[in-house]
């Protein structure tokens, strides 16, 4: 598997990955605290994309019209 | 501000050691690049000229990103380690902490530790050793000093099985007293089986209840346990700062004991020559002058500084040219520069006769031993030239030479590095939690072997690697090293540094020097 994606891309990548588990403590948590806080992670970015998504062409309109850009 | 003599004028303040407060104050401690500058000021514009050297000590800031970088680490690692508890304790997990079972009340059976603390039980040979304290490298297994503790062997055996006042007073144990005596300079000194001992032990014999014990805020174990044990008050004044130190002393002596007003009996300052943690130097020559202006005593811990510094290696004292009849107490240790194991305590006549008789040690504790105390002696010999060759001159030299490349060359690389110029430990920074175990991991993968250290030895976010030079490492040694610490450190970002080194000019300073150049 390494040696199939040895492009230097890859090789950033995983450097770039490495760091980040580096600078937040992931690197010395075992494999399944990994993946407890990524999960985590991932649900709350979603609730907050989701939200994003529906909620927020309403609030743009409602400021614009609050600030009587748009009639 | 009138100028000095070098022609400068500094609009700034200039404070009472001669520091000059730019405005990046922090605890005493200065902007690395301006301390270039300020070991100068040190020079040139000087309070009736204490130093003879300048005194380049600098303390980086931590930079804001790693700081809260560092917070998040710490806390995601709370979180979970709360997390694994609930567990643990709700027997969802298995718990394989050590246990007495209820069958078995008096033999406690040892279970294994936690699956990922296990020890690995790989062997790894020639690593390169930067983490002990083996300053001369006397610590080896060929030599002068290895037969000559092999024919005391031969002679006395290992054990003495007696204390010192009792039957466990070696010939050997005289001889090697007067040569410490002579080789710091003092009238007469004492030895003892531990250096942890020495200190532990010692302190409670010096003061006591009715009695103010000053002590640096980063001082060892060993001297916080003896001041505690003493029972005396004691007051702690900031990490090498003289007004902290000069603004105790005043309320001391002008308010006395707490509650009843009374003076003290004595008061103890204490100061270690170097502090390992930190890889500072204590500021001595102002030290003493305090000391002489309100008559305090001083205790100095010259555990990694005796043979460390100086032209020849009789320690701090040495190193800043003053006189060893002004420091009250000097306590130093042999095992970090001598190679081997114990402590002393040396001083006046009536001071050491008196810790014969009074020191808990002294009664206690069972006298070294007499191969050890060769390889002492031995040592001692070598590095005053007594035993005619230039070895110990050699070293001592090979050590400054050593330490003033290895630290020049990590800040050139771009690493924070705290402490003094001179001080033999250099240690590195690192901050975040996981980079703690990935810089070991990953120098020991390049067959260096290093000591990294965490909270609670240091504060919290400031963890760091620990190099200790020693007189043994060659350049080509200290050139591998350097590599490898190079490239770790690109692997693990650990460059922190935010200031280029200002080179040391001898123009008169102008207000653009106190500038930084950052990057």
């Amino acid at each position: 598997m390494v040696w199939m994606v040895l492009s230097p891309a890859w090789k950033q990548m995983s450097w770039f990955y490495y760091e980040y588990l580096l600078d937040t403590a992931l690197y010395v948590l075992e494999p399944w605290e990994r993946t407890v806080l990524k999960s985590m992670l991932v649900s709350v970015m979603g609730m907050a994309l989701n939200t994003g998504y529906i909620s927020m062409p309403l609030s743009i309109m409602a400021i614009l019209l609050y600030f009587e850009t748009v009639q | 501000m009138r100028p000095g003599p070098g022609g400068c004028c500094c609009r700034r303040p200039v404070r009472a050691n001669g520091c000059v407060a730019n405005g990046e104050v922090r605890n005493g401690y200065v902007r690395s690049s301006a301390a270039a500058a300020a070991g100068q000021i040190h020079h040139v514009t000087q309070n009736g000229g204490l130093y003879k050297r300048p005194f380049n000590e600098a303390f980086e800031e931590t930079p804001m990103l790693v700081a809260v970088l560092t917070y998040v680490g710490y806390g995601v690692l709370t979180l979970f380690g709360y997390l694994r508890d609930f567990l643990r304790h709700w027997r969802i997990e298995k718990c394989h902490h050590a246990t007495e079972r209820e069958e078995q009340q008096v033999i406690v059976r040892i279970f294994d530790s936690e699956k990922s603390l296990r020890y690995t039980g790989n062997i790894i040979k020639d690593v390169i050793n930067m983490g002990s304290y083996n300053y001369l490298g006397f610590a080896r297994n060929t030599g002068s000093c290895q037969e000559a503790a092999a024919k005391v062997l031969e002679e006395y055996g290992v054990g003495v099985c007696s204390t010192r006042q009792e039957i466990g007073n070696l010939d050997k144990h005289e001889e090697l007293e007067k040569l410490v005596a002579w080789f710091l300079g003092v009238e007469a000194a004492m030895t003892y089986g531990m250096g942890f001992a020495t200190n532990s032990m010692n302190i409670p014999a010096l003061v006591g209840k009715g009695c103010l014990i000053l002590s640096d805020e980063l001082n060892h174990a060993s001297l916080v346990l003896g001041a505690r044990l003493s029972g005396a008050t004691i007051r702690i004044f900031k990490h090498n700062n003289m007004q902290s130190l000069e603004k105790l002393l005043k309320d001391a002596i002008v308010y006395g004991q707490p509650r009843t007003r009374r003076p003290w009996k004595k008061i103890l300052i204490l100061v270690e020559g170097i502090y390992s943690m930190e890889g500072s130097i204590v500021r001595l020559p102002e030290v003493i002058a305090l000391k002489k202006k309100y008559k305090a005593y001083l205790y100095l811990d010259e555990a990694h500084s005796i043979g460390a510094l100086g032209p020849t290696g009789r320690g701090v004292v040495e190193y800043f040219g003053l006189d060893p009849e002004d420091v009250d107490v000097m306590m130093g240790t042999f095992t970090k520069s001598f190679g081997a194991s114990g402590g002393y305590i040396g001083g006046k006549k009536e001071l050491v006769d008196y810790l014969r008789t009074h020191s808990h040690s002294a009664v206690y504790a069972t006298s070294l031993s007499p191969p050890v105390v060769e390889q002492i002696i031995t040592s001692m010999k070598c590095i005053m030239g007594q035993d005619g060759t230039s070895l110990g001159k050699e070293c001592i030299q090979q050590l400054a030479e050593n330490t003033r490349y290895f630290r020049r060359r990590l800040k050139e690389m771009g690493f924070i590095i705290y402490g003094n110029e001179d001080s033999p430990v250099v240690p590195l920074m690192l901050y975040m939690p996981a980079k703690i175990g990935a810089f070991g991991r990953e120098m020991l993968k390049r067959n260096i072997g290093v000591v990294v250290v965490g909270f609670p030895a240091t504060p919290i976010i400031e963890s760091r690697a620990r190099f200790c030079l020693s007189a043994a490492h060659t350049k080509e040694i200290l050139d591998t090293a350097l590599k490898e610490i190079d490239e770790v450190g690109d692997l693990l970002q650990l460059k922190y540094s935010r200031h280029r080194l200002v080179p040391l000019l001898d123009r008169p300073f102008d207000e653009t020097t106190y500038e930084e150049t950052e990057d």
